[in-house]
């Protein structure tokens, strides 16, 4: 990744120890190396309980709340994406959203 | 745009990569997706389904196994052994999977 | 018993490997646990504390044989000597014996991990029980690193991913002098979910885990399954796999 220009970087997690941990330290290595910008997306999030785990691993780092979706677990469990089956399912609207902000000319 | 998606196994990467590849390719981007993971789904959460996936990972594979020539370059790399995803986006495997190599240590 | 858990990240080795290792504590058996991923997650599930220290500097040197691995456990440190010396504790006596964790660049962890690799290769875990967990994926399994393993379990849920996953890693199967390689379907719904595993993999599926809201709690809270709800559906039928694991090896 380190010489491939790479100037987005998104860590996904869940709102859980395992994976807030390693989400923390896969970060501090892209710090390290990458100049760009970074985004955490905590994903599976069911309420504040949640974002708060994520939120204090990463503080003041930038987060987007993906919900805990149904429809998404429907998708995985039939092979198919989730944006097709499912277009107007929270989740995937939430992740349009972060494609469309990654997209957006910087304000 | 290069937009690299990290995270632990299971956390979502491959869906989020899916959907933000896909949404960028509808906005008139153009698109290449390329599954750097040592576990190659993305084409699964693409919408390319099973076969075609494996069907990719196991032409990445043969590469190495000196059947095929190796493409010179990314833009080579995705024209010939790249396949057309749903919106528009071009996919490929970029990590090769080994066999189980016997006596290995 | 010698076994190691493979599978797709996030289908849930480590929550069914961990509670494995409880099981048999509990019972009163010896045994070690094996973490060969660089990134923590086994000591959550068991419930050890966590550290980042793998096999010490001080233990390893340069291997002056010229064929072999570059770095190798200073004379004198066996095998067994090594888990004895380094392998932390855990509930009921467990030893668990982790890779050195990945924090900063990989290079300062190259000598450690080299060291547990020998440590796996010349294992002789005379009246242990062996559980090992290993990252998500195929590199690890394809390369040998569950090789102190008799049987090695692919973990896979029903889903595409999981099972095409899972799929790949029964060609463990055709390793030379390959273990017994078998199924444990997990976040299992319905019966159709577990032939769903054994069609997609052509595997025996000797263990069927049901999807359990308390497994999903344990992680979030990233403590181990079996003190947070020990009476789950979940944990008992960790328990019957016990069983057919204690079977299979004559125990």
């Amino acid at each position: 990744m380190e010489d491939k220009g790479v100037d987005t970087v998104l860590v996904v997690v869940e709102p859980t120890m395992k994976s807030v941990e390693v989400g923390a330290r896969a970060a501090a290595l892209v710090r390290e190396k990458m100049l760009g910008r970074m985004l955490i997306v905590a994903n599976r999030v069911r309420g504040e309980d949640d974002l708060a785990t994520v939120r204090a691993k990463f503080p003041g780092e930038d987060i987007v709340a993906i919900p805990d979706d149904a429809a998404i677990v429907e998708a995985e469990r039939r092979g198919v994406a989730p944006l097709d089956s499912a277009p107007n399912a929270p989740a995937v609207q939430a992740l349009v959203a972060l494609a469309e902000r990654l997209v957006a000319p910087a304000t | 745009m290069r937009v690299a998606v990290v995270g632990k196994g299971g956390s979502g990467k491959t869906t989020t990569s899916a959907i933000i590849a896909r949404t960028m390719a509808r906005h008139g981007l153009s698109v290449v997706a390329l599954d750097c993971d040592t576990n190659p789904n993305l084409g699964i959460s693409l919408g390319l389904g099973d076969d075609e996936t494996e069907r990719l990972v196991a032409m990445r594979e043969a590469l190495d196994e000196g059947e095929q020539e190796h493409a010179p370059s990314w833009d080579d790399l995705i024209d010939r052994f790249g396949s057309d995803a749903p919106d528009g986006v071009r996919f490929a495997v970029v990590t090769r999977i080994q066999n189980p190599e016997p006596g290995c240590p | 018993m010698r076994v190691a858990f493979v599978g797709k990240g996030g289908s849930g080795k480590s929550a069914i490997s961990g509670t494995l290792v409880r099981i048999l504590a509990a019972e009163g058996k010896k045994v070690l646990a094996i973490d060969s991923d660089p990134m923590p997650g086994l000591a959550f599930s068991i419930g050890v504390d966590l550290t980042d220290v793998g096999i010490p500097d001080d233990a390893v040197e340069e291997n002056p044989d010229e064929g072999g691995p570059r770095y190798r456990l200073k004379p004198g440190i066996t095998s067994a000597e090594a888990i004895e010396k380094y392998a932390a504790y855990g509930p009921d006596g467990i030893r668990f014996l982790q890779f050195g964790k990945l924090r900063g660049p990989s290079s300062e962890l190259f000598r450690s991990q080299m060291a547990f690799h020998q440590i796996l290769r010349e294992l002789k875990p005379n009246g242990w029980s062996v559980v090992g967990d290993l990252p998500g994926g195929t590199r690890q399994p394809f390369f040998g690193w569950g090789r102190y393993a008799r049987m090695l379990i692919v973990v896979a849920e029903p889903t595409a991913k999981s099972l095409l996953s899972a799929r790949r890693l029964a060609r463990l199967e055709l390793m030379k002098e390959a273990p017994r390689v078998v199924a444990v379907a997990n976040k299992v719904r319905e019966p159709a979910d577990i032939e769903l595993v054994a069609a997609h993999t052509d595997l025996e599926v000797i263990g069927a885990v049901p999807e359990d809201q308390a497994v999903v709690d344990a992680d979030r809270r990233g403590r181990p399954l079996i003190d947070e709800a020990p009476d789950c559906p979940a944990v008992a039928a960790v328990r019957s796999l016990a069983r057919t694991l204690q079977q299979e090896a004559g125990q």
